[in-house]
């Protein structure tokens, strides 16, 4: 009978190693999602913001909500 | 105002109404790190035969994990922090303006030069006009100035109730025999709702706020015809 010898399999530290992969992978897993809600979300909310009152005429803005009728004091 | 299906705040219309809106989104992010990190944990000890019962001690690890909490909780403290002492600056308001909470209006008073007071109620909703709101439109609002400071002193004269104008991020207590100040600023005009946000009785929800924040031309012309 021929037996071709196989290569010893790892038997050792196969807990350790996941540990170690999926930290890594953790941290990058939560970072990542933390990034992505910045910059998907806060900072375009912090853009829509500055954009909006950069060029905000108030006046321009009540007069066309008082054409529209909405005020009780100014008609 | 709020609409259907809203899941966040309103739109800003003051800057600390901004300030809180921004906070929130950064503790949120923090939020979302930690349990994202938990989640990612717990299905990695649910998916896995490999065990390891016999650790004594791990001091690595536990300082990590009493150092990086420690430093996430310092970095949510500050900018709330920040914006507390931000919301109690003096701010040279022009205007006081009290308001009292009743079972079930608010009552407003503007005593700053001449007397002027008036009551909100809540108009029924079989009288609301088309395009009105329902459960938050009122038949006096209260009328101010907008980009302007203005002192709000809070009070009631029966029972808790809670003078609330989200958009503007405010919401204060009136609480009997006690006088609370709040300032208000609006960087825009219109119509900024709110409702009583303590309970009351049996129309707690039915006694809103409106605020109609106009030039400061408008306002006076309109005070002066209120008296």
């Amino acid at each position: 009978m021929s037996s071709s010898v196989l290569a010893k399999p790892q038997m050792r530290g196969l807990l350790a190693r996941r540990l170690r992969i999926h930290i890594v992978g953790a941290f990058f897993v939560s970072v990542g999602v933390a990034a992505l809600y910045k910059f998907g979300v806060a900072e375009p909310r912090k853009k829509a913001y500055a954009d909006f009152y950069k060029n905000y005429d108030s006046m321009k803005d009540f007069e066309e909500m008082r054409k529209a009728g909405i005020f009780q004091s100014a008609k | 105002m709020a609409y259907p299906y809203q899941l966040g705040f309103q739109d800003a219309t003051s800057p600390v109404m901004e300030e809180l809106l921004h906070f929130h989104d950064h503790t949120l992010m923090i939020v979302f790190l930690i349990s994202t990190l938990v989640l990612y944990l717990i299905s990695l000890m649910l998916s896995t035969k490999l065990t390891h019962t016999n650790t004594m001690d791990a001091q690595e690890i536990e300082t990590i994990w009493t150092v990086l909490p420690a430093i996430i909780l310092i970095m949510i403290a500050l900018p709330s922090l920040r914006i507390l002492y931000m919301m109690d600056e003096m701010n040279n308001p022009l205007l006081t303006v009290k308001t009292m909470g009743h079972q079930w209006y608010w009552s407003y008073e503007y005593t700053d030069y001449e007397e002027l007071n008036f009551d909100s109620y809540m108009i029924p909703t079989t009288e609301l006009k088309p395009g009105e709101l329902r459960l938050l439109e009122v038949d006096n609002r209260l009328i101010l100035p907008m980009e302007t400071p203005i002192r709000m002193l809070i009070s009631s004269e029966d029972v808790l109730h809670s003078w609330a104008v989200p958009s503007l991020g405010l919401k204060t207590d009136a609480i009997p025999g006690r006088l609370n100040q709040t300032t208000l600023m609006s960087l825009r005009p219109g119509l900024f709702y709110g409702q009583c946000s303590e309970i009351c009785g049996s129309n707690h929800s039915f006694m809103p706020i409106v605020l109609e924040m106009v030039p400061l031309k408008s306002f006076e012309s309109w005070s002066s015809s209120m008296l």
